[in-house]
């Protein structure tokens, strides 16, 4: 097995609204993987049909060589998911939630120890909502990274984050990354993505209007540095005329 | 097994942590009989009866917990996880939607049982309750209106659209069943005609096989609402696992 994660031909619409079309992506095992986009481009859609939340209507996704619909209980074993915005019940501890995301799977790491490599383990009895941003997002890497994942899905892990913790956050993917760890990845921060990704493609009004790595983005494009090259393959027509 | 464990001691402590199962499901069935039994005492149900009043309606009262957790908790619980994409996050673990059912399923029986326990020493205590018929059989009874609540909860918290849906649905269930199957209005102050109409209530029947056990009545008049009950569950069971929506 060569890639962790293979998108062929995915196309998906709401009624008659086609949000993804023909998208294809893979994702070679130990990668950083970013989608980019504006919001509204199809990300989280895109996200959705590749974890099998939401089916799509035409095209294949494997994950792990399987199929995340029909053998969901034996893939998710393995994989680690942040969605954008990460619920649970009213009330419920930091160790609670852990506790419980952790009795899902056959092997799962040490809560407790994450808590710790986190800064949390202080916070363990404190009830999630009383968490401050950052913490929570913190605590959202730890809930993904429960299972022991091969393969991690991240949206926009680090929105609301103040610089000091967008850093620490790095820091922890890129420890993961050292251990093989496969991450798709979602962020609206260029810099991120440009120290962390190793492959991106911009999604633009659900087609990849960009595949390959942020040097050849740049390489490909009029602009000198990444946050314009986003830009420019991501904004509308006005904003190309005037570059 | 692990899984299963877990979430059932976290889910219970949230559950205890919001106090309106505190007030539907234990408060309220004792505040009910309580009431009956200031109101009428130790008077006999009706002239010539061997049984009283209180142990008329004991049977109807020992389901208001069930009502309160099958058709209010359960959904609106179910619902609201649904709604606030926690079934989301944990479909992308390998958890079986059945699990989560059971764990839910398991929390409200446990309030149905408190519930019954609570009114049984407090009848005894104040209106020395006399169950004349056979205990057996009325748990039995308890656990199939038990199963048929809250079957008709799973399938109403499994496959609403949203809580707000999920609410209505139950109000529409909760209420009329609580108030005009006997379980607070007794079913026997009610006129004839009101009573043909609340007999087609899935918890009038159950009641009424309730209400047999307590009393000691043939069961020969119970075989109907038996059936029904059974029926009701595995029809709605079978909804709730076939339908189910995590998002």
């Amino acid at each position: 097995m060569k890639n962790a994660i293979e998108v062929k031909q995915l196309t998906k619409s709401f009624g008659n609204h086609l949000v993804l079309d023909n998208i294809n992506i893979s994702v070679k095992n130990g990668e950083i993987f970013g989608l980019l986009g504006e919001n509204g481009a199809g990300k989280s859609t895109l996200i959705d049909c590749i974890l099998g939340t939401k089916k799509v209507d035409n095209g294949t996704v494997s994950l792990l060589d399987m199929n995340p619909i029909r053998e969901r209980k034996k893939l998710f074993e393995n994989i680690g998911v942040q969605f954008q915005e990460t619920k649970y019940p009213d009330k419920i501890l930091v160790y609670e939630l852990c506790k419980e995301t952790s009795s899902l799977y056959k092997k799962s790491l040490d809560y407790k120890e994450l808590l710790r490599n986190f800064g949390l383990y202080e916070k363990m009895k404190t009830p999630i909502s009383e968490l401050s941003g950052g913490q929570k997002q913190k605590l959202f890497i730890v809930l993904a990274l429960i299972p022991n994942p091969k393969v991690m899905f991240l949206d926009e892990l680090t929105t609301g984050l103040d610089p000091k913790a967008r850093r620490e956050v790095w820091k922890a993917l890129q420890n993961l990354r050292e251990q093989g760890i496969t991450i798709f990845l979602v962020s609206h921060y260029m810099d991120e993505v440009q120290k962390l990704c190793d492959k991106i493609a911009i999604l633009k009004k659900g087609n990849i209007c960009f595949y390959g790595t942020v040097k050849e983005a740049i390489n490909q494009s009029p602009c000198e540095n990444f946050e314009d090259t986003y830009l420019w393959y991501s904004g509308e027509e006005e904003t190309n005329e005037s570059i | 097994m692990k899984a299963f464990n877990t979430f059932l001691t976290t889910e219970l402590k949230l559950s205890f942590r919001g106090i309106d199962m505190f007030i539907f499901a234990i408060c309220m069935p004792v505040i009910i009989l309580v009431l009956i039994g200031i109101i009428n005492g130790n008077k006999v149900a009706f002239e010539g009866a061997n049984y009283t009043f209180l142990e008329q309606s004991f049977g109807a009262i020992s389901t208001i917990a069930i009502c309160a957790g099958g058709l209010m908790g359960l959904p609106l619980v179910l619902a609201g996880y649904r709604e606030q994409k926690i079934l989301k996050r944990l479909k992308v673990t390998p958890i079986s939607p059945i699990l989560l059912l059971a764990v839910q399923l398991i929390i409200y029986m446990i309030y149905s049982i408190i519930s019954l326990v609570l009114i049984f020493i407090v009848a005894k205590l104040f209106w020395n309750l006399n169950i004349k018929g056979n205990i057996l059989q009325f748990l039995g009874a308890y656990f199939l209106v038990m199963l048929s609540m809250f079957s008709i909860g799973l399938m109403v918290g499994g496959i609403a659209k949203n809580s707000k849906s999920a609410g209505s649905i139950a109000s529409i269930l909760y209420f009329p069943m609580l108030i005009f199957s006997g379980a607070t209005l007794p079913y026997e102050v009610m006129p004839g005609l009101m009573q043909k109409i609340v007999d087609l209530l899935p918890l009038t029947q159950g009641i009424k096989t309730l209400k047999a056990s307590v009393l000691g009545l043939s069961i020969d008049n119970v075989i109907f609402p038996i059936i029904l009950m059974i029926l009701l569950f595995v029809v709605c069971s079978t909804i709730s696992i076939k339908f189910f929506k995590w998002e």
